[in-house]
């Protein structure tokens, strides 16, 4: 009992100062002193044994910096990577450079005060680099992309021979895809189905938001009608899986795509890896297949001599504002280094792609075994205009929310699509006090 | 001790007319076919309780791609072994099991002590704001740990218990449940058996230990058995404040190793069968301690 | 002390006999009172002291935060009842709310029932018992991501095993479960149900194990019916358990997170959405830390109405 009391006082008290104090700014110094000597910079990661790249930016930084050595921190991966992250950048544990899965919150970190302003490194990029400026705040940046994920449509071309259906060859529209769907559904012998919208709200309502000019933070959603008309025209005519038997069967993608069961998927490029590992581990079956653009609106964007608009978020790497003032300079080194080329090729080497694709970039990448190397692949790959899942701003998160409640209850059929739209504005008025 | 009158149920004389054994024989043959149909209507529930465990299995032995089909597929084709190889080669199991048994059996032991000394306050002991207290204790069980979970962090965090087992142990040791259920326990015993003691000069203490644990016996048990079950199974605790490899749980180790990006779900299946057979283990010990009589043994019919 | 107590000493005398100084010695009394009290505190102590300081006060902090705009990061705000003003006008909260109670009105009987039923079933010396008790609290053991999985499997409105039975023994039209705004919550209720009910069963057995095997002779003998002994013996003995049950089944339904979050998600549409998702939702997807915690007090505070509501029928039933 008598050991306890200080112990207890003590705690009561540290929570009154993490609770009134703020944490992060403690003013300090206007210019940082360099470390002298080999520094230690620390950088969250999460899955590190299936998910190499952090370890092959840290890897790849050491050799051109020897004196830096980066070391990395497991997170849990998905959804948990952000609780575990803002529970130690509140009490402070968190490490020095940490990775922004998506552009949801990065606004919660950075309106929040932690993330420090990297301007100078991101004004010494390449502009072409991807999603560079998603991070900007109050005419600041405070987070470099290093991995820029696009949503391309995979097809499978045994099955489009199989169906006696045109390949895709860039200039589709939206009605052209759902053509081919229900050509390739009827053409296909036994349950193959023509594509696989898989259950995510993005598969329909990023495409919506990116192609037709929309908006989070306006309270009007009539742009999601055309998308959601369509789709479910699709699970009507049976080319496309019904929502209920994703959801209650938890299909994968992975699988639905890997094992013929479907002949196009609209996915992020991050699947490229993914179906290249799994053909060749037997788990998916050996095919032919191909990237294409994804659909647009209408033909003002189709072709290869135009960009197509598709959409996703950037992975960006922000400086905990809580860093050492002698480990920033290393750590906005690595930012510059993880973001440049030198990242870039590491990072294309594992399949995974780069927020800067140059075309050695593009070479490294379609050099991979497995890979297919037609033009139209590498166009859909390299060529694109992509545009935000999450928009940021104070609202994004909120929105995403109402908008997914919504994604449900149009996809199950339990509510109308303009009665959906309808209700969503309404609660985003309400809820995020937007109108 | 000496007035303390202990008979065990065998020695309390039990009319002949009462005794099951010299039932007449329609009794006897009624209640064989009784027996028989409560057996197969309990074998039929049986394995409709079972039947999500039994896709588990099923599931741990497919290829992952196999896992979900449209219709469900019973039985696995070819069956794949691979999946627990995986497990057991790839991932760090020994680490999380042996950190996972430190925090069950501590939380456990910890909890059971301390909430049964409280319990016996709460219910034997008659104090000013006792019941006050009491409802304090309950009323914290009714907020959302989620809701709190971050101030508690940042408390520990700033006397360095984070990313340290001691967090999980501190956690979950001290909850109000154990208290509560003990309490209730507690209040059925006869207080006779108590005021007994007293007269034999038995201090409070001594009652507690002497009289009042042997008899709860099976709260103990319960309480015992979720509380090893709670701990083992849990997953917030462990993941808001185990950062290093080393510190990981089951919960926490099983759920990294089966990544992101890729839905392992055969895998999952696999790691929530190994997660779960220690549980079992442990179960089909501890319920046999669910025995009639050993609470009424103190009383007098 | 032991002289006096045996004095002292009446039927249903609940504390350690002396806390009324009969003696006509005011002085010895309350002597005893604060003997009788420092002995009770320091059995409650070693748990009150960890409780205090790990559950007390970061639950103190919460009721602080829920009058600020605190977002986890830096300095809370002071912002008065502005939280709790926003919950009167927000419809999601409401939704949230009905939900959380249409969830506890089916969820919290039909528990009651099945664990009782199984308690009683299981409390006997039969040949094979410890597996069937294991089996019960099999749903509770098992993972809860498998168990959605499972269930959601059987609820598939048209190549699951439920709809395909329903079909074939006439339902032209089943429901979508799961994936229908109108059912998913049934859906939920009967997991739910399926799942707790061995947890429940648990803590009856030990309760059972309370009611003296002499008193159902002596009602035997009374010639009383099965029906009668369990209404007449049992459910007294087992009174203190089933207030635990009923309080802990009651905090734990308003309380329902984990299996609604991997089964429905809330949905469809927020069909299933209840109180502890939103708070989760408000706090660590939206972050407004503050927002939230006002919604657990909301939460709190209704528990603790409901608990305060059944100690108080517990304690008059006792008297």
């Amino acid at each position: 009992m008598k050991r306890k009391t200080p112990v207890l006082i003590g705690m009561t008290a540290a929570l009154a100062l993490t609770l009134t104090a703020c944490s992060g700014d403690d003013g300090g110094s206007d210019t940082p002193p360099a470390a002298e000597g080999p520094v230690t910079l620390t950088l969250a990661g999460w899955s590190l044994s299936s998910t190499p790249e952090f370890q092959t930016l840290a890897d790849a930084f050491n050799e051109e910096n020897p004196d830096v050595t980066v070391e990395v921190q497991e997170y849990a991966a998905g959804d948990d990577y952000d609780t575990q992250m803002t529970a130690d950048l509140a009490a402070g544990t968190a490490p020095d450079v940490y990775v922004l899965k998506n552009l949801k919150n990065f606004f919660t970190y950075q309106s929040g005060g932690q993330l420090l302003d990297v301007s100078e490194v991101t004004g010494a990029l390449d502009p072409s680099t991807g999603g560079l400026d998603a991070y900007e705040a109050d005419g600041a940046s405070y987070a470099v992309p290093y991995r820029q994920d696009s949503w391309v449509l995979y097809y499978n071309q045994d099955m489009f021979d199989e169906a006696g259906v045109d390949q895709p060859d860039g200039s589709w529209t939206w009605d052209d895809y759902e053509q081919a769907a229900n050509d390739l559904t009827d053409g296909l012998e036994g349950d193959a189905r023509g594509t696989y919208q898989h259950s995510w709200q993005s598969t329909v309502q990023g495409f919506a938001l990116a192609q037709s000019g929309g908006a989070l933070d306006t309270a009007d959603y009539g742009y999601l009608e055309p998308f959601y008309d369509r789709v479910l025209d699709l699970q009507d005519s049976g080319a496309q899986v019904d929502f209920g038997t994703i959801t209650t069967n938890s299909l994968t993608y992975q699988a639905e795509f890997g094992t013929q069961k479907a002949a196009m998927l609209p996915m992020g490029s991050w699947y490229v890896a993914t179906l290249i590992a799994q053909q060749a581990s037997g788990e998916a079956d050996e095919f032919a297949w191909g990237l294409a653009p994804i659909p647009q609106v209408d033909s003002s964007t189709t072709g290869t001599d135009a960009t197509p608009v598709t959409f996703g978020d950037p992975t960006g790497l922000g400086i905990n504002a809580g860093i050492d003032e002698e480990k920033i300079q290393a750590a906005q080194d690595f930012l510059a280094f993880a973001a440049g080329e030198g990242g870039a090729n590491a990072l294309a080497e594992i399949g995974i792609t780069p927020a800067l694709l140059g075309d050695d970039v593009v070479d490294t990448y379609f050099g991979l075994e497995g890979m297919p190397t037609d033009d139209l692949t590498r166009f859909a790959f390299s060529t694109h205009e992509t545009l935000p899942e999450n928009p940021v701003g104070a609202s994004t998160a909120i929105v995403q929310n109402i908008l997914g409640d919504l994604h449900s209850a149009v996809m199950s059929e339990s509510t109308s699509v303009a009665d959906a739209i309808s209700e969503a504005e309404a609660r985003a008025a309400n809820e995020a006090g937007i109108s | 001790m000496a007035t303390l009158d202990t008979p065990t149920p065998a020695a309390a004389p039990v009319p002949a007319t009462l005794n099951p054994l010299n039932r007449r024989p329609r009794d006897a043959g009624r209640s064989a076919v009784a027996k028989a149909l409560g057996y197969s209507a309990m074998i039929v529930a049986a394995a409709a309780i079972l039947l999500p465990f039994a896709w588990m299995v099923i599931s741990s032995l497919k290829t992952n791609n196999q896992v979900f089909t449209v219709p469900v597929t019973w039985i696995p084709d070819p069956i794949v072994w691979q999946n627990y190889l995986d497990i057991w080669a790839r991932s760090d199991m020994t680490t999380w099991i042996k950190n996972t048994l430190i925090l069950s059996v501590t939380v456990t032991v910890l909890q059971v002590v301390t909430g049964s000394f409280a319990a016996y306050g709460f219910s034997k002991m008659r104090f000013k704001g006792r019941d006050a207290l009491f409802v304090l204790y309950i009323g914290t069980i009714a907020v959302p740990w989620q809701s709190y979970m971050i101030p508690q962090f940042i408390m520990l965090s700033n006397v360095g218990l984070s990313n340290t087992l001691w967090a999980i142990i501190a956690l979950q040791t001290f909850s109000a449940f154990g208290v509560f259920l003990m309490k209730q326990y507690f209040e059925s015993i006869p207080e006779e058996l108590s005021e007994a003691a007293r007269i034999d000069g038995l201090s409070e203490y001594g009652i507690w230990r002497r009289i009042i644990m042997p008899l709860s016996v099976p709260a103990i048990a319960s309480l015992t058995l979720l509380m090893f079950v709670n701990t083992w199974n849990d997953y917030l605790g462990p993941l808001i404040y185990l950062r290093s490899p080393d510190l990981w749980t089951i919960q926490l180790g099983l759920k990294s190793f089966i990544g992101q990006y890729n839905a392992e779900h055969a895998l999952i299946m696999t790691g929530s069968v190994l997660s779960v057979l220690p549980v079992a283990i442990i179960f089909l010990l501890g319920q046999r301690y669910f025995v009639e009589g050993i609470a009424s043994t103190g009383v007098k019919g | 002390m032991a002289t006096i107590a045996a004095d002292e000493r009446s039927p249903g005398a609940v504390g350690p006999g002396p806390d009324g100084p009969r003696t006509g010695r005011n002085r010895a009394g309350r002597k005893l009172k604060l003997r009788n009290t420092l002995i009770g505190w320091s059995f409650i102590l070693p748990n009150f002291i960890g409780f205090a300081v790990l559950t007390l006060i970061p639950v103190f902090a919460l009721f602080y935060v829920s009058f600020t705009n605190w977002n986890v990061f830096g300095a809370a705000q002071w912002t008065g009842l502005d939280n709790y003003t926003r919950l009167f006008g927000d419809a999601s909260f409401q939704k949230a709310l009905f939900n959380t109670f249409y969830y506890s009105v089916f969820h919290i009987p039909l528990t009651l029932a099945a664990s009782l039923g199984l308690a009683l079933l299981l409390n006997r010396k039969l040949r094979g018992v410890a597996f069937f008790r294991t089996v019960a609290f099999f749903p509770y053991i098992t993972s809860v991501v498998a168990i959605a999985v499972v269930w959601n499997m059987l609820f598939s409105p048209e190549f699951g095993p439920i709809n395909q039975f329903l079909r074939a023994i006439g339902i032209d039209n089943p429901p979508g479960w799961t994936t229908s705004a109108t059912w998913a919550m049934p859906a939920v209720i009967l997991v739910s149900v399926w799942r707790e009910m061995g947890y429940y069963m648990l803590l009856l057995l030990a309760g059972l194990q309370t009611v003296p095997a002499q008193l159902y002779e002596a009602a035997r003998m009374d010639g009383a019916n099965a029906w009668q002994r369990f209404w007449n013996v049992t459910l007294p003995g087992l009174r203190p358990t089933m207030f635990f049950v009923t309080v802990m089944l009651t905090i734990q339904s308003f309380k329902i997170f984990d299996l609604i979050l991997v089964m429905t998600n809330g949905g469809p549409g927020q069909s299933t959405l209840v109180l502890s998702q939103y708070i989760y939702q408000k706090g660590f997807v939206e972050n407004q830390f503050g927002y939230a915690s006002a919604v657990s007090v909301a939460l709190f505070a209704i528990c603790l109405v409901v608990t305060i509501i059944q100690f108080i029928a517990n304690k008059r039933r006792e008297s």
